[in-house]
């Protein structure tokens, strides 16, 4: 068992009203996978909106990339982004 | 140099430090800067969110690539973050280089891939509501042009 970071940004961080959380994973899991979990388990549906973006420790990650619990520190979940 | 800051940045300095004397034939600079977006734009700004650590890092890597793809000098990204109001400066990208060629190309592809590539977030704020900007399609469809 490993504890993950989990961080939300922009308006789902607000939707959401978190910024971060600790969850506990057993084994390497997707991103899809990880989304599934977090919104059954936070109950916010929000999560599975398509438009929705991954990164695994700073880098974009799409919904079939894996998150090994023992090497993964952090996983950021946002909407697109929107700089410039 | 990358920076993300909340401090306003000075064109001309910028410009000076990419100059490498003997070397520099070109500089190509783009500066981002927020227009009015609503009725009343005293009353109205923006609040730009970062996501630490990433946005730096997705910065670093869309300037290797310019650099990988293009013979250049230097490249200076600096990007502000907090509260900006209408007519402040948002983004500075310059790039030298020895020919004209190579500035202007890098300098509108590190702008095209720091708007859909990476993390910042705008909300717009004014006496009626706080609204997060959605993002373009015609950004990510700009990327096209560098496949």
């Amino acid at each position: 068992m490993a504890n993950l970071k989990i961080v939300f940004f922009a308006s789902l961080r607000e939707t959401m009203k978190c910024d971060e959380l600790e969850f506990a994973v057993d084994a390497a899991l997707t991103v899809r996978q990880l989304k599934e979990l977090l919104a059954e388990q936070l109950q916010q549906p929000l999560l599975l909106e398509e438009k929705i973006k991954a990164a695994i420790d700073f880098d974009f990650a799409r919904d079939d990339d894996l998150i090994n619990p023992e090497r993964v520190r952090e996983v950021a979940f946002f909407p697109p982004v929107t700089g410039g | 140099m990358i920076a993300v800051q909340e401090q306003d940045f000075s064109v001309q300095e910028l410009y000076e430090s990419l100059c490498v004397a003997h070397k520099t034939g070109a500089v190509a600079m783009f500066v981002g800067r927020v227009r009015d977006f609503s009725d009343d734009p005293a009353q109205s700004s923006f609040v730009l969110e970062h996501y630490p650590g990433m946005t730096e890092h997705n910065l670093e890597k869309i300037v290797s690539e310019a650099k990988r793809r293009w013979t250049l000098l230097d490249v200076i990204v600096v990007h502000r973050v907090g509260k900006l109001s209408v007519n402040d400066q948002i983004v500075f990208v310059g790039v030298s280089s020895a020919h004209r060629a190579e500035a202007f190309a890098a300098c509108d592809f590190i702008m095209d891939y720091l708007k859909s590539r990476a993390a910042f977030w705008k909300k717009e704020i004014t006496p009626e509501k706080e609204e997060w900007v959605e993002a373009k399609t015609s950004d990510e469809e700009s990327l096209k042009r560098w496949k």
